[in-house]
């Protein structure tokens, strides 16, 4: 599963800035609609307007042009409007714009210039300008500030730029902000199936309680796990109460065979398959008492009685206890130290699973070979391996040798039971440690991290279901 | 005639156990209840009790400690189908001599029943152990045969203690691996057999009678020859 770290790439941001986006967009359309009808309507006002007098004032009798000219502006007290009298050779003769402005025909249109014409301060503005040839051959200029509409211009600019931030800025916040809580929820989901893959079948994915779409889909997902939970259970009952149910009658065979044994003298010849029989039998309830002990061993609540093991002393016990056996076989079995460790744990367990590795290293190598107990200290903690020159394992069946019952093939031929590595698994998981069949230069390198790791998933296929007896 | 008293819920285990029991000469008592085995123990002498761990009307462990507290030592054999080292340590700390988990072969049962027997008339403040012409001495951790001193390792000296100390007994592979390395696990079976191959080999060099035997199907004992 893919880590997901980058709040850009959570879907409420996503959404939220497609959103943010799509408004932006509208609000500019919006304003431009609206400032482009307003200064169409505010230009045709003042074209109308200039029109207007122009008409007025070339009606008037040329006698008095100047006076009423004179009187009309000197209301005007915005100083929007501003005026210009030339005679026919096209020199001025009253008003304040001081000459004909270039290009400009007296043909009655107005135009617009960027410019003013009346030599006030006052800032830039464009101006709409209209010329009219009088009766008399006079000029009359007349001029109005276009500078509402720039303001206008102006202002819908700034409400669209102010609008924009508004609306992106807090937009992409609030979208971090949104997505924390969900890729919080993202996060616990993660690790509870993290730790479903890993083999622990009682999690549950977490739910919310806002009964939203992911709570529903985590409560699918949870249903499903009961159900996995409820037959994985069931095949494992199923499993132990037949080795339960036969362990007794197996038990009664084992008496009975006993006896008659015991009826048996020596010399007899029933008494060699008599012993086999019985030795048999023996085998038989010992990989029951396994397959039973690997169920028990699953049950956590042994941790609560941990304690400090000094791992050497633990080592060496081991050591001592299958040097004969593989004297027996002319092994050179070798004990290698590297210095003093200790975890935490269950002394006779950590015996227990050490004990089934050399065994097993024992077992599968040829007399005359190598075993070696190695201690070995990493930074992390200590590590335990167990090597041996013996047929080694193949690297695709590394991971299956620690389901109960399986044995490599080629070893078919060597008797004992599939269940060592399946009852070392279970108690090194009990202990969070970690086993692992690493590679090895000739036959098996068998390796115990005795620290506690985050549960890399392995094995789903054993589970840590509770036992009920 | 030596008497057992079995406690145990469950007729077909009890009639193994009394099977057994007969077959090599014991009078056996047999109640289903906790109550009466109780009333029984405290009430009559018997060599030795037989305990289920489980009874339908009260736990074996109350059972074991409340003979203890009115002063009843014959030696408890605790019986059970509660096979963790912790319940068998707790039933050894109630009280109980030796600890035996369900199913089991009747041999083993009647070895650990002689042991326990055997336990009692054994004075436990010797420090030389003597069988024919095997000694042991436990101070110094010396062993000797016709005089010759052993050469054994500290594992091989335990093991011999043990099997001296239980002579004439049958030590089956699954007591030896407890009392010697205190261990509750099954190592297969040949470990214990190694390891008391090596002894042997000490302990009896040829051209001398020997004196441990092979119990065929159960385990060893040690005992002066006939």
């Amino acid at each position: 599963m893919k880590r997901l770290s980058n709040p850009w790439r959570s879907a409420t941001t996503r959404l939220l800035a497609i959103y943010g986006g799509f408004f932006g967009v509208w609000a500019i359309v919006l304003l431009s609609v609206v400032y482009w009808d307003t200064s169409q309507y505010l230009s045709d006002e003042a074209e109308r307007l200039l029109g207007e007098r122009a008409e007025y004032f070339a009606s008037v009798d040329p006698g008095q042009l100047r006076e009423r000219l004179e009187t009309t502006y000197e209301f005007d007290l915005l100083h929007l409007n501003a005026y210009g009298l030339f005679d026919s050779a096209g020199k001025h003769v009253a008003g304040n714009i001081p000459a004909i402005p270039q290009g400009l025909l007296p043909d009655g249109h107005s135009r617009v210039y960027q410019e003013r014409f009346d030599g006030s301060d006052r800032p830039r503005n464009s101006t709409r300008i209209l010329a009219i040839r009088l009766h008399n051959g006079f000029e009359l200029v007349l001029s109005r500030d276009a500078g509402l509409i720039d303001r206008l211009h102006a202002l819908i600019s700034r409400a669209i730029m102010w609008g924009l931030s508004l609306t992106i800025v807090p937009g992409l916040l609030g979208g971090v902000l949104l997505s924390i809580r969900p890729r919080q929820r993202i996060r616990g989901l993660q690790s509870a199936s993290d730790r479903i893959v890993s083999g622990d079948l009682r999690q549950r994915l977490p739910l919310s309680g806002h009964d939203d779409e992911v709570d529903h889909l985590a409560g699918i997902v949870n249903r499903m796990l009961d159900e996995v939970e409820r037959l994985m259970f069931e095949v494992k009952s199923v499993c132990d109460n037949i080795a339960h149910d036969l362990r007794t009658p197996l038990t009664h065979l084992r008496a009975g065979l006993y006896r008659l044994q015991q009826q048996t003298p020596a010399g007899d010849e029933r008494a060699g398959p008599i012993d086999r029989a019985v030795i048999e039998t023996d085998d038989l309830l010992a990989r029951f008492s396994a397959l039973l002990r690997v169920s028990e061993l699953k049950d956590e609540h042994r941790r609560a009685a941990f304690g400090e093991v000094d791992l050497v002393d633990v080592l060496q016990q081991v050591h001592d206890l299958y040097e004969p056996l593989a004297e027996e076989k002319q092994l050179a079995f070798k004990l290698e130290i590297a210095g003093p460790a200790s975890v935490v744990g269950d002394r006779y367990l950590l015996i227990e699973a050490f004990s089934n590795l050399v065994g097993n290293a024992i077992k599968f190598t040829p007399e005359r070979g190598n075993v070696v107990l190695r201690l070995a200290l990493q930074p992390e903690g200590p590590r335990v391996d167990v090597i041996d020159s013996g047929i080694g394992i193949e690297p695709e069946q590394r991971e299956a040798i620690f389901g109960r019952f399986y044995r490599v093939d080629r070893s078919r031929i060597t008797p004992g039971f599939g269940l060592g590595l399946s009852i070392v698994e279970a108690i090194v998981r009990l202990h969070g440690f970690d086993v692992f069949a690493a590679d090895a230069e000739q036959g098996a390198c068998l390796t115990v991290r005795c620290w506690s790791s985050i549960q890399q998933p392995r094995s789903t296929a054993d589970l840590k279901v509770g036992r009920s007896v | 005639m030596r008497r057992i008293l079995t406690i145990e819920d469950d007729p077909v285990t009890a009639r193994e156990i009394i099977d057994e029991l007969q077959s090599n000469g014991f009078a056996v008592d047999w109640v289903g209840t906790a109550r009466e085995g109780l009333l029984r123990a405290v009430g009559e002498v018997y060599d030795l009790i037989t305990l289920d761990r489980l009874l339908p009307d009260l736990d074996g462990l109350a059972v074991v400690k409340t003979m203890r507290e009115v002063g009843v030592q014959t030696p408890v054999l605790m019986i059970s189908a509660l096979s963790d080292v912790d319940e068998r340590v707790r039933g050894l700390r109630a009280g109980g001599d030796d600890y035996l988990t369900k199913p089991f072969a009747p041999d083993e049962m009647s070895a650990r029943i002689e042991v326990l027997l055997r336990r009692q008339s054994v004075t436990p403040n010797d420090t030389r152990l003597r069988v024919h012409d095997l000694e042991l001495d436990l101070i110094s951790r010396k062993a000797r045969r016709a005089g010759a001193e052993l050469n054994l390792q500290p594992t091989e000296y335990k093991l011999l203690e043990v099997m001296m100390r239980n002579s004439g007994q049958v030590m089956t592979r699954m007591m030896l691996f407890e009392a010697v390395w205190d261990f509750h696990f099954d190592p297969g079976t040949n470990v214990v057999n190694m390891h008391m191959s090596r002894l042997r080999k000490k302990v009896d060099p040829s051209g001398m009678p020997a004196l441990i035997r092979t119990v065929r199907g159960s385990g060893y004992v040690l005992e002066a020859p006939v």
